[in-house]
C-alpha cells in the first residue's frame, strides 16, 4: 500500500468539515421548522421517512452516475447521512422539549424566535450532539464506500485495490485508518459538547441527587 | 378602580371532550390575596391556566384589570408547581430571564436574587440548587419583571415543612410591599387560609364550580408561626373544612355516611 501517493488522505475529507456542517445545519433547520409547525410535519413527514428507510449505501451507485466519479459524488452521500441523523434528532430534541419551560419563557414574555434561542435551540442541542457524534462516523464511511465503490483515490479506493490483489495487509491498514480517524474526529465532537453542554449533571452526580 | 381579575361565568371543555369547569364567576380586587382550594384533579390548574391565557375559555369570559383575556395574559407572572427553571443557564440568567426577554436592565434580578438570599449562588446551574433554592430562583424570576398579577399553583407543595413556611412568610411580605394581586392555588387549606384575604373553594371535578368563599378576616401583618394556634383561625379552617370535606370525599369516590369530622 502506498501511503506517499499523497491519494492517503481521503480525498472525500479534504474538507470534511465543510459538508458536514452543510448537512448539519440543513438537519437542524429542517429539524426546527417540522418540529415546530404541526401541519408540516404532518405534510413532510411521511415522506422523510420513506427517504430515510432507504439503505444510504444504495445511493452510492446512483450518487456516482449523478455526480461523476470526483469528490462531490463522496460529499453528496455524506451530506444525506448527516442531515438525517441530525434532522431526526431535532426534531425530536424540539418535540420533546419540556412544555412546563416554555410555558414559562411564554409567560415571561418571550417571542417565537426567543423561544428557540432561549429554550428549543439549547434543548435541541444534547440530542443533536448525541446524534453528531454517530452522524460523523457514519457520513465519513458513507463517503468512504462511495470510494470504495468508484473513485481513483481515497481510503475506499485503496482498500479496493488493495482486495483486488489480495493484500490483506493493505486491507488492514486501511481499515485500522479509518478506524483512528473516525475515532478522532468522534473525540472532537465530544470536546465540542462538553464545552457546549457544560450546564448538564455529571452522571454520577445526577445519580446521587 | 377594575378588578384586577374577573372570572365570568367561565367554561372549560378540553378537546378530548372532558369538561372540567363550569360557570365559574368570582371577582378580585387590586392587591388582594385570594386562594383557591379543591380536591385534586378538580380543575384549580385550570383555572389558573385561563386566567394566565396559557387555555382560552370555552364560554364566559376572563378580564384582567378591565380588558377582556385575548392571548397571554401580559400583566400576569406565574410561578409553575413544576421546576421551570432553564437547566442551561445560570441562576442569575434565569432570575433575569424575563427581563432580558422584554429588553429591560437586569439589575431588579440582582436585586431580587439577594432578597431571596441567592446572591452567592448566581453563577451556579438549577441542578446545584436544593428544591426550595430552585423554587425562590423561579420566584425572583417571576417578582423581577413586577407583576401586576401573580399566579401561582401549589408553588410549595413540594418543599419540607420548614422552607415552606420561611417562604410562606417571605412570599406575604413581598407582595404587600409590592402590592401584587395574587391568585394561589393549593390543596392545603391551613396554608391558603394563613396566607389569603378570601378563599374559593371548587368542588370535584367534572363540571367544577365554586361550592364557598370565605373571607379570611385574620389581621396582618401575620406572623405565620403563630397563627395556627389561634381560635379564630380553628374556626375558619373548621368552617371551610365543613364544605371542602364533602368535595374530597365525593372526588375519592367515595359516599358519605361515616367519616370524623377534621380540624
Ligand atoms: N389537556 C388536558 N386535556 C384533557 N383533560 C385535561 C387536560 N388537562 C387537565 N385535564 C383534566 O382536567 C381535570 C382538572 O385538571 P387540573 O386543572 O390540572 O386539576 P388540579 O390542578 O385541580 O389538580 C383533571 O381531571 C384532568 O385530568
Ligand atoms: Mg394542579
Amino acid at each position: 500500500m502506498e501511503l506517499d501517493s499523497g491519494g492517503w488522505i481521503p480525498s472525500s475529507s479534504r474538507d470534511p468539515r465543510r459538508w458536514w456542517r452543510l448537512g448539519s445545519v440543513a438537519g437542524i433547520a429542517a429539524g426546527f421548522v417540522l418540529g415546530r409547525s404541526r401541519l408540516l410535519g404532518d405534510i413532510f413527514g411521511p415522506y422523510i421517512q420513506i427517504a430515510n428507510s432507504l439503505p444510504r449505501v444504495v445511493l452510492a451507485p446512483i450518487f456516482l452516475l449523478w455526480f461523476g466519479l470526483g469528490i462531490w459524488s463522496k460529499v453528496a452521500l455524506g451530506v444525506t447521512v448527516v442531515f438525517f441523523i441530525v434532522f431526526f434528532n431535532t426534531l425530536k430534541g424540539v418535540r420533546e422539549v419540556n412544555p412546563v419551560l416554555l410555558d414559562n419563557a411564554r409567560m415571561l414574555g418571550a417571542t417565537e424566535r426567543q423561544l428557540v434561542r432561549h429554550v428549543l435551540l439549547p434543548s435541541a442541542l444534547a440530542w443533536i450532539f448525541s446524534s453528531l457524534e454517530i452522524s460523523v462516523g457514519m457520513s465519513i464511511i458513507a463517503a468512504v464506500v462511495g470510494e470504495y465503490l468508484g473513485s481513483t483515490q481515497g481510503i475506499g479506493y485503496l482498500i479496493a485495490q488493495a482486495e483486488g490483489v489480495f493484500d490483506t495487509t493493505g486491507v488492514f491498514a486501511g481499515m485500522v485508518f479509518l478506524a483512528a480517524f473516525v475515532l478522532l474526529v468522534a473525540a472532537l465532537v465530544g470536546r465540542v459538547e462538553r464545552r457546549l453542554l457544560h450546564w448538564r449533571p455529571r452522571p454520577a452526580e445526577s445519580s446521587s441527587v | 378602580m377594575p378588578a384586577a381579575l374577573q372570572f365570568s361565568s367561565v367554561s372549560k371543555r378540553y378537546d378530548s371532550g372532558y369538561e372540567a369547569i363550569e360557570g365559574i364567576s368570582f371577582t378580585m380586587a387590586p392587591r388582594r390575596f385570594v386562594s383557591i382550594v379543591g380536591p385534586s384533579g378538580c380543575g384549580k390548574s385550570t383555572v389558573l391556566n385561563l386566567a394566565a391565557g396559557l387555555l382560552t375559555v370555552s364560554a364566559g369570559q376572563v378580564e384582567c384589570f378591565g380588558e377582556p383575556l385575548t392571548g397571554l395574559n401580559r400583566r400576569a407572572a406565574y410561578l409553575f408547581q413544576q421546576d421551570a427553571l432553564l437547566p442551561w443557564k445560570s441562576v442569575l440568567d434565569n432570575a433575569s430571564l424575563g427581563l432580558v426577554l422584554r429588553g429591560r436592565p437586569q439589575d431588579a434580578a440582582h436585586d431580587w436574587l439577594r432578597r431571596v438570599g441567592l446572591e452567592a449562588f448566581s453563577a451556579r446551574y438549577p441542578h446545584e440548587l436544593s428544591g426550595g433554592m430552585r423554587k425562590r430562583v423561579a420566584l425572583a424570576q417571576c417578582l423581577a419583571v413586577q407583576p401586576d398579577l401573580l399566579l401561582m399553583d401549589e408553588p410549595f407543595s413540594a418543599l419540607d415543612i420548614h422552607t415552606r413556611l420561611r417562604m410562606e412568610q417571605e412570599l406575604l411580605d413581598w407582595v404587600s410591599a409590592a402590592g401584587t394581586t395574587v391568585l394561589f392555588i393549593t390543596h392545603d387549606l391551613e396554608e391558603a387560609i394563613a396566607l389569603s384575604d378570601e378563599v374559593l373553594v371548587l368542588s370535584a371535578g367534572p363540571r367544577s364550580h365554586l361550592v364557598g368563599r370565605y373571607e379570611i378576616d385574620l389581621p396582618r401583618p401575620r406572623p405565620l408561626l403563630d397563627l395556627k394556634t389561634e381560635p379564630r383561625f380553628a374556626e375558619m379552617y373548621r368552617a371551610i373544612w365543613h364544605d371542602l370535606r364533602g368535595e374530597v370525599i365525593r372526588a375519592l369516590g367515595g359516599d358519605h355516611t361515616e367519616g370524623k369530622s377534621h380540624g
